[in-house]
């Protein structure tokens, strides 16, 4: 028998008589046919739902004539069920005691104004955040060297090795691709003047004053920030860090110095390497590409390496990683929330990880040149 | 003539890989009846509901659901719905698109029908106006309600809880086990419940039975009420009161 819902009118009063199956599996019908029928009781004041002719109700068939029942009530009408079904009427009574009436439509709207104005005004609440989290950073500092043993030493040749010596093979690549691109554009623009000798120094002030330590904080800000983001997102939602709280351990001296430490250490050295890589890549890309020699090359390479050069590289380094570190680890202390939380904090630390890397090796690159370095 | 059991499970052997974990394990489920899974930690209870709605293989025996047959065998629109120990909600989405997820996944409905049924749903389980909540941002209680709500979306006449008032104060664990009363009371639907807390056992359970790791299966059956009165099993009069038990000198439960 096919879902029917036929409106039996006498004057201001209607009996709707429901036969056929009111599931699930017929909810699209049931919908339809409740729809037709509440559109032909125009003028009645009172409505009976027949239901002794339902072939089998279950819990969709049951909200969508209970859902009809609420509306017609909404509309000033008398409406009730009727009919040997005691089945169909407890279902019915059962969903419409439980409708909750809501006081006002809760919709999260996904209109792009309204959300770029919402992150904006919550732009004050995460600057605060931020400025919050390093201070607690920079207070853990004299507090750890008055404590030692509040920070986790035990775990810094460990995290050295997963963000230091693990990440080696990806950023001595990057870096060496890096020379070679370096090394190709000189020769194509250079070449030019007929300057290819100055190639090398080239590769040297562009790898070591800029890219060598913003390629490699990158790359460390990709690989090992998200890792540290994410662990600390998850110890944040599996209550790790609460519990570390309730034991009277402070999260930052103990997770967030050590890290920071080894991202300290470590960043210097793979830029040393990278360094070195990208002056391997320019070197092969010249010979490869142009007459020069291996010999003119290192002859070079070595007059353009002073000590302004190397420095300037290396002095950065360590404030790269100590933003990679803070912006991965004070992200992953923010999480609140589940699985997609954790995912979401660790995107927003990368993005802004590397994001920072870039900020603050301009910053260090104007400071060097009103220094006239 | 009496109705088919819901639930036949028959001479079940379950383990993982070399290691049994119950053995010789005969029950049935009657329609419309709460049924309960009990026994202490690591006795296999929650391994035997994983076996009976299907995410396991059993190594011998047969469980057969009125209807569905084999569960790990069946390929179709769940023939029941499942609440998992912490809610299982997915923390992307919010409460509503929870319930609309296997809404959408297999019956036709959209728009604002689907929205009517996800809705009473939730109402039903006291959590209409938290629909478009995100499960981070709401209690354990009220996750274990929403997915309860969810298990119910697709009008399965099977749930299973695993765990259902673990982890709740005992307020929020009374109001989850009249929920259950109510649906296996007023919309007849069969439960099948994995516990080990007895005021929630002696409130809800119409029958159950007792798993024992040391016998790897069954120790007893019948009414909760009745065995904790009555019965002489050291093992399932210790269960039932709250007292020592030990198993070294009953290795047989």
């Amino acid at each position: 028998m096919s879902v029917a819902l036929r409106a039996d009118r006498e004057g201001g009063h209607a009996i709707l008589v429901a036969t056929g199956p009111f599931d699930l599996a017929h909810a699209t019908e049931v919908t339809q046919a409740v729809r037709d029928a509440e559109a032909s009781l125009n003028g009645c004041r009172s409505v009976d739902v027949e239901l002794a002719q339902i072939d089998r109700i279950d819990g969709a068939g049951a909200v969508l004539l209970a859902r009809l029942l609420d509306r017609l009530e909404a509309d000033g009408r008398q409406a009730s069920v009727k009919g040997d079904n005691p089945e169909a009427a407890r279902l019915i009574a059962l969903y419409r005691e439980r409708r909750t009436v809501l006081p006002a439509p809760q919709i999260r709207t996904k209109n792009p104004l309204t959300r770029i104005g919402a992150v904006v005004a919550h732009l004050p609440d995460k600057a605060n955040d931020a400025f919050d989290f390093i201070g607690r950073c920079a207070v853990a500092v004299p507090r750890a060297a008055v404590t030692p043993r509040s920070v986790d030493w035990r775990s810094l040749p460990r995290l050295m090795q997963e963000i230091g010596a693990d990440a080696l093979p990806v950023t001595s690549a990057a870096n060496l691709v890096v020379g070679i691109i370096i090394g190709l554009l000189g020769i194509s623009e250079l070449g030019r003047f007929g300057a290819i000798s100055y190639v090398p120094e080239l590769v040297v002030v562009a790898h070591f004053r800029e890219l060598g330590p913003l390629v490699t904080a990158i790359v460390v800000a990709g690989r090992s920030g998200a890792g540290l983001a994410s662990k600390m997102a998850t110890m944040k939602v599996s209550e790790e860090i609460d519990a570390l709280r309730s034991m009277g351990f402070d999260p930052v001296r103990w997770l967030v110095l050590p890290r920071c430490l080894a991202l300290a250490v470590t960043v210097p050295l793979l830029t040393w390497v990278g360094d070195l890589l990208a002056l391997v890549g320019g070197l092969v890309a010249t010979v490869v590409m142009t007459d020069m020699t291996p010999h003119a090359y290192m002859e070079g390479t070595l007059k353009a390496i002073t000590a302004s050069n190397l420095l300037t590289g290396l002095i950065k380094a360590p404030f790269l990683a100590l933003a990679i570190g803070l912006i991965a680890c004070g992200q992953g202390l923010l999480t609140r929330g589940g699985a997609a939380a954790v995912g979401a904090r660790t995107t927003t630390a990368v993005v802004l990880a590397i994001f920072s890397t870039i900020v603050i090796s301009a910053l260090f690159t104007l400071f060097f040149a009103l220094m006239g370095a | 003539m009496p109705s088919r059991p819901h639930i036949t499970v028959d001479d079940l052997r379950i383990g993982y890989g070399t290691r049994v974990l119950m053995e010789h394990t005969t029950f049935q489920v009657e329609r419309g009846t709460i049924f309960a899974i009990l026994g202490g930690s690591g006795c296999g209870k929650s391994s035997l509901l994983r076996h009976l709605i299907g995410l396991e293989l059993q190594q011998a025996g047969r469980i057969d659901i009125d209807g569905v047959g084999e569960p790990s065998q069946y390929e179709g629109v769940p023939p029941f719905g499942v609440l998992f120990q912490s809610g299982a909600l997915f923390s992307s989405l919010t409460l509503a698109e929870n319930l609309w997820l296997p809404l959408n996944r297999w019956t036709p409905m959209r728009g604002a029908t689907a929205h009517e049924l996800v809705q009473a749903k939730l109402d039903l389980v006291g959590l209409g106006a938290f629909a478009e909540y995100l499960p981070g941002e709401i209690s354990g209680g009220m996750k274990k309600r929403a997915g309860v709500a969810r298990a119910l979306v697709l009008e399965a006449d099977l749930l299973f809880f695993d765990e259902p008032s673990a982890g709740l104060d005992p307020i929020s664990a009374v109001e989850l086990d009249q929920l259950i009363i109510t649906l296996s009371r007023d919309l007849g639907i069969t439960v099948v419940i994995v516990t080990h807390e007895l005021p929630s056992i002696f409130l809800v359970a119409d029958n159950c039975i007792v798993l024992d790791k040391a016998a790897k299966g069954i120790v007893a059956r019948g009414d909760p009420r009745k065995l904790r009165d009555e019965s002489e099993i050291p093992f399932v009069h210790a269960f039932f009161t709250r007292s020592s038990y030990d198993v070294t000198a009953n290795p047989g439960g």
